[in-house]
This record gives C-alpha cells, sequence and structure tokens, in this order.
C-alpha cells in the first residue's frame, strides 16, 4: 500500500468512525452513515477490540448503553413479554457479545446494517436481526423498533462498534468454520453429551438453575428452549459454536476459558444430538430462504 | 519448569544394602492408602515423570533442589533401605548413608507417624511401588550453603521427636483427626506460619495457636485451618469441609492453587470416616490469638454487580460476571461464590488477586470429570485489578478491606512465566 493509499484509508476510517459517532449521538440517520455502495471495503479485517465497560461516560447515552448492555445479559428476567423461553442474549453471543468466535456484536451495527440475508431473501436491519434472535432463539415476540428497550440495544451493538468502520470484516466475527463434510455419529453425540456437557446443561437438557431458582445455563432443547427456528438448532452451526465456544471456564486462555474441549467431530456428533432433541416449532419457517440456498442442516 | 514450595518435597539419596522380605498384601494396600494421606506424589513425582521417581525441582530460599527418588529401585531408589533405614529418614530426615535431608521433606510433622503406619509404607514403598530406575540430580545450592552439617543443628532445634500422643480429654475421632493432620497430611507445611529459620511456628494445637493460623508463601496465602477464626473455617460446616476434601468443590467455593492439587493426589482418596475426623478435629480448633481476623461483616440483601456504580463493577461486569454471575453467586460446584466465600474475604488478599491474574484449574476428582478452570486476567493493569478485587470484596455483603494497585503490583511481581503466559 503506498502512503497515499494509506492516507486515503485513514480518512476513510475517520469518516466512518466519525459518522458511527453521530449515528450513535443521534444527529445522522443511519441510512445517510452509510458506506457508499462503490466503495471496496477494507480487505483486511479490522481487529477485534472490545471497548472497556468502566469507560462509558455517565451521561444519558451512557445509561443507555449500559441498559442495552443489561437487557442482553438478562433478557429472560427484564423482557419476559419477549422472551418465550429462559435464554438470554448472552447465552449464544458470549459475554454479552464480546467473545471472539461466539457470535460477537462487535461490527454489527446500524452503520453495517441493512445487510443481505439469505434467510430471510431480503436486506434486514439490525433491529431485524435483533428481532430474529427474540422469534428463534428466544421463541417468542419481536421488540418493537421504536421502543426504549430496542433503542437500548441498538446504542451497545453500536458502542461496541464505534471503532469499526461500517461494513467492515472484523477478526472474530461469526462463530467461525466447521467441516461440513463430517458425518454426524447421534449415538457418538448422546455419549459425549453425557460426560461432557450434561454437568452444566443437565442430564436431560433441562439447564442448570441456582439456588435461587435462576438458570446459570441455559436448557438445551424442550420447552424452555431454542425453536427449530434458530441457528443453534443447526447441525452444523452448533457444532461450529461449541467448537471454539464450549464449555467456559475450561481452559486457562481467552476471556472465558472457553472451548477446547471437543475436536470437530465430537462436537458435529454432540450437535446433531442436541439439536434434534424436541424443540418447539417455529410456525413462520415457512418464509425462510424464499429464494432458496436452504442449508442442509435446516431443520425444516 | 513447576516452581514450587521447598518444604514440600523429601530427599531421600539411595545406598546398598539387602531390601525387605515379602509384606502382605494388605499391608501393601494400607500403605499406598497412607502414602495418599501424606501425598508424597505430589513432590517425588516430576511432571510427566514416572509416578514416585522424583526429580521435581524445588525452589528453596538457598537454591534449587531436586525431589529425590523413592521407588524400590536398588541402585538409584530406596530398593536397599531396611525398615529402620526408611523409619529414620521418615521421622527424622537422616538417609541411609548419614546425610541430612532439608526440611522440605516434611519430617518434622511426619515423625508424629505410629510404627504400624511407618511399616505400611515401608511395605508398600517396597512392594506395591514399580521400580524405576533414575538417578537423582544433585542440588543447585552453591557452596558453601550446600553443606548439610548446618542442617544437624537445626534438627535439633526444630526437630521434635516421639509419635502422635492421643490426648485423652478428646475423644477416638478428635484425636484420629489430629493424627492426620499434625502427621501424614502435613497441613501446617502451608498453612502453619514460619519462623526466619524456616520452621513451622507450631507443630500442633498444643504448641499455640498460630499452628494452621493461615501462612503467605509460593505467592499464595494458605488460609487459617482454625475453626474459631472467622477468616478460617468459622462459616464451614464439617460436611462442607468432607466434601470440599472429596471432590475439591462445594456449593460456594473450589480448591486452587497448590490444594487443588492436594485433593486431586491426596484427600480425594481418604475415606468418608477419615475426612469426617480432619473435619471434627480442624472446626474444634479456637481461634487464634492475637492474629488478624476478617470482620464479620453484617450481610446486606444480595444485589446485582450492576446496581453498583464505579470502575470495579463495570471491571466485574466485563470480565467475570460471565461464571461468577451478577448475584456473585456462581454456580453450585461449577463456578466458585465470590458472595460469602471465606477465600474473597480473608484479610490478607495475596490468593485473591494471584488467582485474577493467573487463573487456575479446579481438582481434577472422580466427582469432577470436567476440571474446570479460570483464566488469568495478566493482561489486566495493576489500577484495574485492584479495583475489580475491591469490589468483590466489598460487594453483596462481602466486607473485607479494599485493595491498592500497589499489593496487585506485588503479587504480580512473584508470578512464574507459565502464570502470566499459559
Amino acid at each position: 500500500m503506498t502512503s497515499e493509499q494509506l492516507k486515503m484509508k485513514k480518512m476513510r476510517i475517520m469518516r466512518h468512525t466519525l459518522m458511527a459517532g453521530l449515528v450513535i449521538m443521534g444527529l445522522v440517520p443511519p441510512a445517510l452513515a452509510q458506506t457508499p455502495t462503490q466503495e471496496t471495503p477494507p480487505a483486511a479485517p479490522v481487529k477485534f477490540l472490545v471497548p472497556r465497560l468502566a469507560d462509558i461516560p455517565d451521561d444519558a447515552n451512557g445509561k443507555q448503553i449500559l441498559y442495552g448492555r443489561r437487557l442482553v445479559m438478562e433478557t429472560a428476567r427484564l423482557l419476559p413479554s419477549n422472551v418465550g423461553d429462559v435464554l438470554n442474549c448472552t447465552s449464544c453471543h458470549l459475554g454479552g457479545g464480546t467473545v471472539a468466535g461466539a457470535s460477537p456484536f462487535i461490527g454489527q451495527s446500524s452503520a453495517s446494517y441493512p445487510r443481505d440475508n439469505p434467510r430471510a431473501g431480503h436486506k434486514v436491519t439490525l433491529e431485524d436481526r435483533i428481532n430474529g434472535c427474540f422469534q428463534r432463539s428466544m421463541n417468542g415476540k419481536p421488540l418493537a423498533n421504536d421502543s426504549a428497550e430496542m433503542k437500548a440495544m441498538v446504542a451497545y451493538f453500536n458502542w461496541l462498534s464505534a471503532d469499526v468502520p461500517p461494513h467492515a470484516k472484523v477478526e472474530g466475527a461469526g462463530i467461525g468454520k466447521i467441516d461440513k463434510t463430517l458425518v454426524p455419529d447421534a449415538a457418538h453425540g448422546k455419549e459425549l453429551y453425557g460426560t461432557k456437557c450434561a454437568v452444566c446443561h443437565g442430564t436431560d437438557g433441562q439447564g442448570l438453575k441456582n439456588a435461587k431458582g435462576e438458570f446459570v445455563f441455559p436448557p438445551l432443547w424442550g420447552d424452555r428452549s431454542f425453536n427449530v427456528g434458530a441457528g443453534m438448532a443447526r447441525t452444523y452451526t452448533a457444532a461450529a459454536f461449541i467448537k471454539r465456544n464450549m464449555p467456559i471456564g475450561y481452559g486457562l486462555n481467552g476471556p472465558l476459558g472457553q472451548g477446547g474441549a471437543l475436536t470437530e467431530q465430537e462436537a458435529v456428533d454432540v450437535a446433531e444430538y442436541f439439536s434434534h432433541q424436541p424443540r418447539p416449532d417455529f410456525p413462520a419457517k415457512v418464509n425462510d430462504w424464499p429464494n432458496g440456498g436452504k442449508p442442509k442442516d435446516a431443520r425444516y | 519448569m513447576a516452581k514450587l514450595h521447598w518444604f514440600c518435597a523429601g530427599l531421600i539419596l539411595a545406598a546398598t544394602t539387602a531390601r525387605a522380605a515379602e509384606a502382605p498384601a494388605d499391608a501393601v494396600e494400607r500403605g499406598a492408602y497412607l502414602a495418599r494421606a501424606g501425598d508424597c506424589i505430589a513432590c517425588h513425582t516430576a511432571p510427566g515423570g514416572a509416578e514416585f521417581a522424583g526429580g521435581l525441582p524445588l525452589d528453596t530460599p538457598v537454591g534449587r533442589i531436586y525431589s529425590t527418588n523413592i521407588t524400590p529401585d536398588r541402585a538409584t531408589g530406596i530398593g536397599s533401605y531396611s525398615l529402620e533405614d526408611f523409619t529414620r529418614a521418615v521421622r527424622q530426615g537422616v538417609a541411609k548413608d548419614g546425610h541430612r535431608l532439608y526440611p522440605a521433606m516434611p519430617f518434622p510433622s511426619y515423625t508424629k507417624v505410629s510404627d504400624a503406619d511407618i511399616q505400611a509404607l515401608y511395605a508398600y514403598f517396597q512392594h506395591g511401588v514399580t521400580p524405576v530406575k533414575q538417578a537423582n540430580r544433585p542440588s543447585a545450592i552453591p557452596a558453601p550453603l550446600n553443606l548439610r552439617f548446618p542442617l544437624a543443628i537445626w534438627d535439633v532445634m526444630f526437630l521434635h521427636e516421639g509419635a502422635f500422643r492421643p490426648d485423652p480429654a478428646h475423644d477416638a475421632r478428635w484425636n484420629r483427626g489430629a493424627y492426620l493432620v499434625e502427621g501424614l497430611g502435613h497441613c501446617g507445611a502451608c498453612h502453619t506460619p514460619r519462623a526466619l529459620s524456616l520452621q513451622e511456628k507450631a507443630l500442633s494445637d498444643g504448641d499455640g495457636s498460630i499452628f494452621l493460623s493461615g501462612n503467605k508463601f509460593d505467592g499464595w496465602f494458605a488460609k487459617s485451618l482454625r475453626g474459631g477464626d472467622q477468616d478460617g473455617l468459622a462459616g464451614w460446616s464439617e460436611g462442607e469441609l468432607v466434601t470440599f476434601l472429596k471432590t475439591g468443590t462445594t456449593d460456594r467455593t473450589a480448591a486452587f492453587a497448590n490444594m487443588a492439587e492436594v485433593v486431586q493426589h491426596s484427600t480425594q482418596y481418604l475415606s468418608d470416616d477419615d475426612l469426617g475426623a480432619i473435619a471434627h478435629y480442624l472446626k474444634s480448633l479456637p481461634a487464634h490469638q492475637g492474629g488478624s481476623s476478617a470482620a464479620a461483616g453484617t450481610r446486606q440483601a444480595a444485589a446485582t454487580a450492576e446496581d453498583h456504580p464505579g470502575r470495579g463493577s463495570a471491571n466485574y461486569n466485563q470480565f467475570c460476571v460471565t461464571c461468577h454471575r451478577p448475584d456473585g453467586g456462581g454456580a453450585p460446584h461449577i463456578f466458585p461464590a465470590l458472595a460469602g466465600n471465606d477465600v474473597v474475604e480473608t484479610a490478607d488478599p495475596t490468593s485473591l488477586i494471584h488467582i485474577v491474574l493467573s487463573g487456575g484449574r479446579i481438582a481434577h476428582t472422580s466427582a469432577h470429570p470436567m476440571p474446570f478452570a479460570m483464566p488469568g486476567f495478566a493482561r489486566m493493569d495493576n489500577r484495574d485489578v485492584a479495583e475489580v478485587v475491591t469490589f468483590i470484596r466489598t460487594t453483596w455483603g462481602n466486607n473485607a478491606a479494599p485493595v491498592s494497585a500497589d499489593q496487585v503490583a506485588k503479587v504480580r511481581a512473584n508470578l512464574t512465566q507459565a502464570e502470566v503466559k499459559p
């Protein structure tokens, strides 16, 4: 890269940051802040950097960000009308969306949406994306886009992504790759579940409660778990997540000591087993993948 | 290389005489149990090395020494030891060839082991352990400190020979507990304060209430094990203690650092009767007179972490909350609670700071096929760690003194390379 190109890139990043800041401050509507489509996004993924909660300012915006964070951490308790099971956003987006490889929110900001979504068959907004989780992974009802709760969650997402240029690829985005040619062995998965997973998620997948009756680890199947429309109900999606992230508190590295207990094949086996246990239906599934391209591990 | 405190191991050098005759199988089996109780394997086995073949480096104040081969190999182990040789080594710290062992070998405690138990241990180490040919490594203590004759003076001053004498004022269960704690268990090696000359300041409760009153060493604070001490075992039931020693966890806490290894190698194998006796004895020990004790504050109704303003709370919510939970309650037998966990409130915060920096692993026991762990947070600066540790020590009804960045810096300075970058 020449120095001229570097300078251009720096200016672009500065503009993006400025725009993201203005969006957060509510000064510029998200649509205006979007990168022009003809501009090529930066080739190299940007570093995965988590801003510090301790640096959130003690003002109205800061309070909104913290409220959004709290909704992400304690979704079921705080939004009982919208959460039909007992999961929280952080059940899958570990650390409140701050862990690389655990579907982090960093890079998931208003400035990076609308985005193409093959499952929906059209572009979706960040609010659509969040509501997808409410209806699938949390087997509940969507939040109104103009509700204080949705605005707070979006404010938290935007704060996490303030230093990410719009549409930039971020290191550690998503849940990483898994070899989809591996053939799952559900019987082996059941055995593994018993030895490696049941201690936290319960022998019958019912999760684990503390003495106060609050769920500490989420149920993985049954009425109080995610429905068939959730990404986690798909074998390879679940396997990729498990391989990188399960269990937490197992290793001496990473923000949560997460992952490292299973091989890729074992993750596929155990994912096949638990994802195919009985769980709520998702009637709106009939609208998914209207333009084709349904992945082979979709549950319908 | 593992940095272990030097008084955790023995040094027994081999010599060459005849080996004992075959021992009855039940003596060998009993000896194996007693060797577990004594946790001989912890120091006499190097990481990845053969069991009891020695070679574990131990850093002493005067230099590095290596634990020795106590397998029955005749040339390099203790295969040529007679019962008398073995007894002298275990109880008096004198090897067969007459040289004195460094008191890394806890012979001041082992001197209390009964004749019958010594015989069983001897039977086990002669007939129950696989002989391994592995020469002992010479110590790396520089001259003239490597001269061993001053050890004789140390022994005269600080070794109080004599098998355990039951206290008739107490019942058999209490006496069994005292025998195990003061003798083979050598709990005081870590939990009793030491003098400058490195001897434990008390080897039994009869010597003074400083016995097992808590001791800082190896970058950790080994808590008080006295039932009367608020930051000791005052808040523990005997049942909890048994569960802790058997599994390494309770509903609210978990063994960590050296204690996780003790549970893993030693106490998980002890019978419920013996563990119950140990718990009964420890709970009977009155408060240490003149020691510091954490204030037992009135517990407030537990608020969640997010109800608290400030950087410490923010750090907690960012780095700790996923496992230890907003209410500090953890997950029973999986992730330790921080609310109402007396390790958190101990007057000396060394262990709490240390584990935040280095992380650690719970004991791998038959009760826990998944050995859970905590990642280290050495990447956090001293101020951040001080803030989060202070938050933990002062929230959910916890009522301990705040921690400063300087205190964190001191603990950080003693971390090993492996702890900083596992």
